[in-house]
């Protein structure tokens, strides 16, 4: 049993090693759209696409325990865009091999947010906000804040 | 030919001012390391010093610790490294206690408050204190380490951990979870005063 934990530990401490480490600011991206077209004044669904730096992984929307940031999607008010609901995915329950015993539920690779919008008639530069917290197997990085710009038209 | 008394006099003020100047320069640079700075070049280093609040609202000083070895271990409530590691830093402080050791958490959360901003700074107390509640470290808590964060090298990654003589010179820093027994190795290279064998381990 000892052998096992320690190839566990050289494992967990060699995967650390391996895996490239992003600089600040690079552990999530927004990667489309760009630009969305939405009938004015009426509910629509937008499907938002993101990518997670490889080894790392970002809490879910709920997080198993109390003390982890939950990510979280937002639309600032008064843009002619608002936010009416948001689908977030489930995690996927992982563990890491320092704490077997712990499940955390965290997005990893790519993740798709469903939101809701309703846009007023018009041309909106809207500069949504994701708010992460991103770790590898050893280390996690401060809470961070991005901002998603998507160019918003309704018609 | 000699110079005439005056221009000596003017040249030994003028050199008197340039080395004052360099000696300032080298003396604010020592206290302002660059953020994101290489944790090795804190080896064998001098641990800067600083003041923080523990949960009690008692300042603590790093150099009123000098002479005993301590590990400076940055942290924060949202890492999960971080809190698996508090039982063994608790364990290997109560083991070395008795050698001159000490180990002292230091809250980073990494919101970078303002000291205006009460609400927040209520709310990171809260979560320190649940923390420490479920933890139970035996060692002090301080806030606010986010004040200091710049010192040490403004580190991008929790738990940071830095090992200090009882000189209060760095010789070891650990980045990530590292497993106990290398804590422990740390602690006892700290404890046995070799500045000059320190190591960064990643």
């Amino acid at each position: 049993m000892a052998v096992a934990a320690t190839c566990a530990w050289a494992q967990f401490i060699n995967d650390g090693l391996t895996q490239p480490k992003p600089r600040n600011g690079e552990a999530v991206e927004y990667l489309y759209p760009e630009q969305v077209t939405v009938a004015a004044g009426k509910p629509s669904q937008v499907s938002l696409h993101f990518r997670i730096a490889q080894g790392l992984h970002i809490n879910s929307h709920t997080p198993h325990d109390e003390f982890l940031i939950p990510t979280v999607f937002s639309i600032p008010a008064g843009k002619g865009v608002k936010l009416t609901h948001i689908d977030y995915p489930k995690g996927i329950d992982i563990t890491l091999p320092a704490n077997p015993q712990e499940k955390l539920s965290v997005y990893t690779n790519d993740f798709i947010l469903d939101a809701q919008i309703v846009a007023e008639p018009g041309n909106h530069l809207v500069e949504a906000k994701l708010c992460f917290q991103a770790c590898d197997q050893r280390e996690c990085m401060p809470p961070k804040t991005i901002p998603v710009a998507i160019d918003i038209i309704g018609k | 030919m000699p110079l005439p008394r005056r221009k000596t006099l003017a040249l030994i003020a003028a050199s008197a001012l340039l080395f004052l100047i360099a000696l300032a320069s080298r003396r604010h640079w020592k206290q302002t390391p660059t953020p994101h700075a290489d944790p090795a070049t804190f080896i064998g280093k001098p641990a800067p010093d600083f003041a923080l609040k523990d949960l009690n609202g008692r300042t603590l000083r790093l150099s009123d610790l000098r002479g005993k070895a301590v590990l400076l271990n940055f942290w924060a409530t949202w890492c999960g490294p971080c809190m698996l590691e508090t039982p063994w830093l608790s364990a290997l402080r109560d083991k070395y206690a008795r050698q001159g050791f000490e180990v002292v958490g230091i809250s980073t959360e990494g919101e970078d408050l303002t000291p205006n901003d009460s609400a927040g700074h209520a709310r990171q107390l809260a979560a320190v204190r649940k923390f420490v509640a479920l933890t139970h470290p035996s060692y002090p808590i301080l806030l606010d380490g986010d004040s200091i964060c710049r010192l040490y090298g403004d580190q991008e990654a929790l738990p940071t951990s830095f090992y200090l003589n009882k000189e209060g010179v760095i010789v070891a820093v650990q980045m990530g979870l590292h497993p106990e027994s290398e804590i422990e190795a740390d602690i006892r290279k700290a404890l046995a005063q070799q500045p000059a064998h320190g190591a960064v381990q990643q």
